[in-house]
């Protein structure tokens, strides 16, 4: 069982007090959810879509701002953020799949959805309070047993929210990929045209890997702004989608849980090496140059032998 | 009758590739399709397919309209068509490109219950998918290859591997698109025993080639088209011995 890999995790507060290695771990739980998510629709499905990062933020303000407007939870703002993404991402999807946009028409495309939905947050002050973004003043609250309920504070705290979220994103997106639909998704990946003449409906399985990966990235943006208290609209920006394919690309694109090592590398970089934001973008553009040309299949895939992905 | 082709014509621009075609399919027959290279053979497949929709005309599949019904939805109504040139999934391994198109088999058995295998909770969908594409493969002489990638095949077993895709599909009507062209004398051997053991079980072929000699031995009916149209239909031996027929293959006069 692979899933025995990340039991160890679970103790790692208990080894470790230095509160910077726990914040990189934190932020690689968070940001890996985004990178797994994004390789189901890439690395799984073929399809290189620009539209992740704008799935994210969307999701972190129909979180916050359903929590501010309508009074409800965290969870339940979570879920409005992710119905809000599963609808957004349907009718995107449906648009670009029906024109059967292929490669590089496909993440033009998204990336010009992704900044329609910056614009409109940017421009919409009273809402969204623009270019300054937000300040959250509200707090997730978990129920822990034998303390009630409490709101998710400090580091440890947040330490086992997000690693509990990213081995369940894990685990849902292994029975996704390792199930028939992940034979259909690898169908398209491969040879569409083929698995159309198979009896395969190709619109329909690129439609759900689309969602299903948006999904995830829903998921991560909740946790993610609330666990910095702010958003703003950086969130949709092409970076943010530059570096989420840089970590599935690094990690190795063939295994579901690889992006995480892509993820953790990205995230521990800046603290290893000091260097300001302009450098930090060039040092990814040639980690992920070096990447493509090296080791085509990542970091895990130079560990692990070969396995077919259907 | 299976399927009717009625006045089937596709024109790509100023080309007539099929021209006011009709013919009919009965369920168990072998169906062999002549006609020289660029007769409209493939387009005609295409068109039964989906792949491509006709100019006019109709397909009518079990008293069911076919015209405008997308590829996939013709495969998960029973027809499925071979390519010319093998179209595999490359990378996975021969047993690999079979379970993927046991995908339309799944979804007959289970429907939407299909999509409750993904939770946990809930058993494999597809417990007896191992042993079914084993018997594929064993049918198609490929069980030696089973774990081999796709793509590192010979070019025949390319050809052997997209039967066995099609087969999976568990097609009422199968089209064959030049099965036997680019083999070996072996392989064609093992192509005719496989399609005579298919047609023993029930299933409907329609094969086109334009070699004559394997086709002509195997196929219970024979139509020739030329430049998109009928020119003869019957029993192979005579079609062939056909004046007009003799005259698209060889050219006027040679005869």
């Amino acid at each position: 069982m692979k899933f025995l890999l990340a039991i160890p995790l679970f103790f790692v507060p208990l080894a470790v007090h230095d509160n910077v290695v726990l914040t990189i771990l934190i932020f690689t739980y968070l940001v890996g959810i985004l990178a797994v998510s994004f390789n189901l629709i890439f690395g799984f499905t073929g399809q290189l879509s620009l539209f992740h990062a704008a799935a994210f933020g969307l999701s972190a303000y129909a979180t916050y701002l359903s929590m501010v407007h309508l009074g409800v939870s965290f969870w339940v703002g979570a879920l409005i953020g992710v119905l809000f993404v599963t609808l957004i991402s349907i009718a995107i999807g449906a648009i670009c799949f029906r024109f059967k946009l292929r490669e590089l028409y496909f993440a033009i495309v998204t990336l010009a959805f992704s900044e329609l939905i910056r614009l409109v947050i940017l421009n919409w002050n009273s809402f969204t309070n623009g270019s300054l973004g937000i300040n959250f003043t509200l707090t997730p609250t978990l129920w822990v047993p034998g303390r009630g309920v409490i709101p998710v504070a400090g580091t440890i705290m947040w330490y086992y929210l997000s690693l509990a979220a990213v081995v369940a994103a894990v685990f849902a997106y292994s029975r996704i990929v390792h199930s028939w639909m992940g034979r259909c998704f690898a169908s398209i990946r491969l040879n569409d045209a083929l698995a159309d003449t198979l009896g395969i409906n190709v619109f329909r399985y690129k439609l759900v890997s689309f969602v299903a990966g948006n999904i995830g990235a829903a998921v991560a943006g909740s946790l993610y702004s609330f666990y910095i208290s702010y958003i703003d609209p950086n969130y949709f920006s092409l970076d943010q989608s530059l570096a989420i394919i840089a970590m599935a690309l690094l990690g190795g694109r063939e295994f579901v849980a690889a992006p995480i090592v892509g993820a953790l590398v990205l995230t521990a970089l800046p603290h290893v090496i000091n260097v300001n934001a302009e450098a930090r973008l060039l040092i990814y553009g040639l980690i992920l140059i070096l990447t493509i040309l090296l080791m085509p299949r990542g970091i895990v895939g130079l560990l692990v032998r070969r396995r077919h992905a259907a | 009758m299976l399927l009717e082709v009625r006045h089937l014509t596709k024109r790509f621009g100023g080309l007539t590739a099929v021209s006011d075609l009709s013919f009919g399919l009965d369920a168990g027959e072998i169906i062999g399709v002549f006609g020289p290279n660029g007769s409209g053979k493939t387009t005609l497949l295409n068109l039964i397919s989906g792949v491509y929709t006709p100019t006019a005309g109709e397909l009518v599949w079990k008293d069911e309209a076919l015209v405008g019904r997308k590829p996939h939805e013709i495969a998960a109504a029973g027809i499925v068509k071979t390519f010319q040139n093998p179209q595999l999934f490359g990378e996975l391994s021969v047993f690999e490109n079979v379970a993927i198109a046991g995908h339309l088999r799944l979804k007959r058995q289970a429907g939407w219950r299909r999509v409750a295998t993904l939770f946990p909770v809930r058993a494999n969908a597809d417990d007896d998918l191992a042993s079914r594409i084993d018997h594929v493969l064993r049918l198609c002489r490929l069980d030696a290859f089973r774990d081999v990638p796709a793509a590192s095949l010979s070019y025949g077993g390319e050809k052997m591997l997209g039967v066995a895709l099609a087969l999976m599909c568990e097609p009422v009507l199968l089209l064959l698109d030049e099965p036997g062209s680019g083999l070996g004398h072996d392989e064609l051997r093992n192509l005719d025993e496989v399609l005579r053991d298919l047609r023993a079980h029930g299933t409907t072929l329609c094969v086109i080639d334009h070699r004559v000699g394997f086709l002509g031995k195997l196929a219970d009916r024979a139509i020739v088209i030329h430049h998109g149209a009928k020119i003869a239909e019957g029993r192979p031996d005579d079609v062939l011995r056909d004046r007009a027929v003799i005259e698209a293959y060889l050219g006027r006069g040679d005869a």
